[in-house]
């Protein structure tokens, strides 16, 4: 059905959608997050569920105390080294479909922690990331921002055809290898899969 | 119809009405799941969650055993409760042969309670 | 905070009660004015001890253990030394040459405890201990047994610095983790190369 006839029929109270849309509405207007702070960060992430930001009101009001009833995870401060692998884990004990958003400098690339020898240089070295937010910390109102741009991606997801995101295809993975303490830091350092720095720089 | 006169229709309608509300939504979230999005377990997300931290050892570990003493005396002081609230709810109508028993059986157990202060078992650590 | 008692006060109760003790007065001389005694490693658990029991000091608060890594350094100075030099007439004159001396300073790592007194209400009082070199010696003897507030903090210099504590009762890394092969507070530590987004965009 083309979007002209659609909006031609919705003028006349007759409302028509497809079984894709109608997926994608309820899952985007139930995105539970993963009870999980790391830094900071954590703060203004703990502020945008509360009354003032509200997150409910976008469909996010239960944070899961377990991952296996979170759909999102919100990588709320600041990853270093000995927490990754936990970090990693936790992504890997998510059901599909899973959604990760990287929250503030340090979640994203390691912030003013860069050149130090315990953090991790940004969480999409190990998984991916589906929304990054700058800021140290991002306001409540980035975090909104990044919900979001989140909803939006997972409106437009589709069913059925090549385009399908990756928890709808067979045979891509849903877990990610878990990064191991080395003698000089985490080993892998990145995992080549899943960190594009290329695509982040827009090459 | 006899089947349709019977009083009990209207209830046998509604349960069954009931259980399809209740089961449909699943079975159709069961079949949607089988059509659209594959099954993809792995050892990490089958693991046991622990905050993200890879489990030690096992969950049936030995208890030391003056845990079950705790275990005991909270059982009979818990049994204790059980059997005086009939005795205080029928307090006045009882004789004095019944009253005489029960405070018997609280003797028994206040024993019991000084044996067990005694031994040390009620102070912890 | 006052500091009752003057380190030099110190330095003389210490050597009396410790007989053989070796302590050394380093002047801190910025308007802080907070001079440490160095101390030497035989002595320093009854050197503690005495800081914590005499009844004058009674130091009963080990508040902070802190790792200073001194690496080795070359000191050059010139210096005019007298050479008999032939000059071009074939003479042999006595002159004044200038030559330059570097001198390698070995470093070393550092561990300093700040002391004060609960009891008394005063401090900080800064003792130091030194070790030999940077390298396979790095060894200081451990005053958890004496503070019992040091015993984290010692695992902490030790994590980062290298600081072998002996005495020590659980002497295991505490912010890193177990296999963790570098010392990353010492002064050439060098991070490992990871691929970066700039070096991959190169």
């Amino acid at each position: 059905m083309d979007q002209e006839l659609k909006i031609e029929l919705s003028k006349h109270g007759i409302f028509t959608t497809t079984f894709e849309e109608l997926y994608n509405w309820g899952r985007k207007n139930s995105v539970w997050p993963l009870t999980f702070g790391l830094a900071c960060c954590a703060i203004e992430m703990i502020a945008t569920t509360m009354a003032r930001y509200d997150l409910a009101r976008f469909g996010a009001e239960v944070f899961r105390a377990s991952p296996r009833q979170a759909d999102l995870m919100i990588v709320s401060g600041t990853v270093t080294k000995k927490m990754a692998p936990q970090v990693v884990r936790l992504y890997n004990q998510m059901p599909e479909p899973k959604y990760v958003i990287a929250m503030g400098a340090c979640a994203i690339s390691g912030g003013p922690f860069r050149d130090g020898y315990n953090v991790l240089k940004g969480i999409d070295r190990y998984i991916p990331v589906d929304v990054h937010i700058p800021g140290c910390p991002p306001r409540p109102e980035a975090l909104m921002h990044a919900f979001i741009t989140l909803q939006k991606k997972i409106d437009a997801q589709q069913l059925t055809g090549e385009e399908r995101p990756r928890h709808l295809k067979a045979n891509e993975p849903s877990e990610f290898p878990v990064p191991e303490f080395g003698e000089h830091g985490l080993e892998p350092a990145q995992n080549p899969d899943v960190f594009h720095p290329l695509r982040i720089l827009g090459q | 119809m006899v089947v349709a006169d019977n009083p009990w229709m209207t209830i046998v309608l509604l349960l069954f009405g009931a259980l399809a509300f209740g089961t449909a939504p699943l079975a159709l979230a069961w079949l949607w799941s089988k059509k659209f999005s594959p099954r993809k377990p792995g050892p990490d997300k089958n693991s046991i969650y622990e905050c993200g931290l890879e489990s030690e050892g096992d969950a049936w570990v030995r208890f030391h055993a003056s845990y079950y003493l705790y275990a005991i005396v909270f059982l009979i002081f818990d049994v204790e409760a059980v059997f005086l609230l009939p005795f205080a709810v029928s307090f006045t109508r009882l004789s004095a042969g019944a009253c005489i028993a029960m405070l018997v059986f609280l003797l028994l157990l206040v024993e019991g309670l000084i044996w067990a202060w005694q031994k040390g078992v009620l102070t912890w650590a | 905070m006052t500091q009752a008692i003057s380190v030099e006060e110190i330095k003389a109760a210490m050597e009396a009660a410790v007989p053989g003790c070796r302590a050394e007065i380093l002047r801190n001389e910025s308007p802080s004015a907070q001079h440490s005694l160095l101390i030497d490693h035989e002595h320093a658990v009854n050197v503690a001890a005495f800081l914590r029991d005499d009844m004058a000091l009674r130091l009963d608060f080990c508040s902070c253990v802190s790792g200073v890594d001194w690496p080795d350094r070359e000191i050059t100075e010139k210096v005019k030394v007298k050479k008999t030099v032939t000059t071009p007439e074939g003479e042999a004159q006595e002159q004044d040459v200038e030559e330059t001396r570097k001198t390698m300073i070995p470093g070393f790592l550092e561990a300093v405890y700040h002391l004060f007194s609960i009891e008394k209400k005063h401090g900080p009082v800064v003792l130091r201990m030194r070790t030999v070199n940077r390298g396979g010696d790095a060894r200081l003897p451990s005053l958890t047994p004496v503070w019992r507030s040091a015993e984290f903090q010692e695992r902490e210099a030790f994590d980062l610095y290298g600081i072998v504590f002996e005495g020590h009762p659980d002497l295991r890394r505490i912010l890193m983790w177990e296999g963790f092969a570098d010392y990353p507070m010492r002064k050439d530590y060098v991070p490992p190369a990871e691929d970066d987004v700039e070096a991959v965009a190169k």
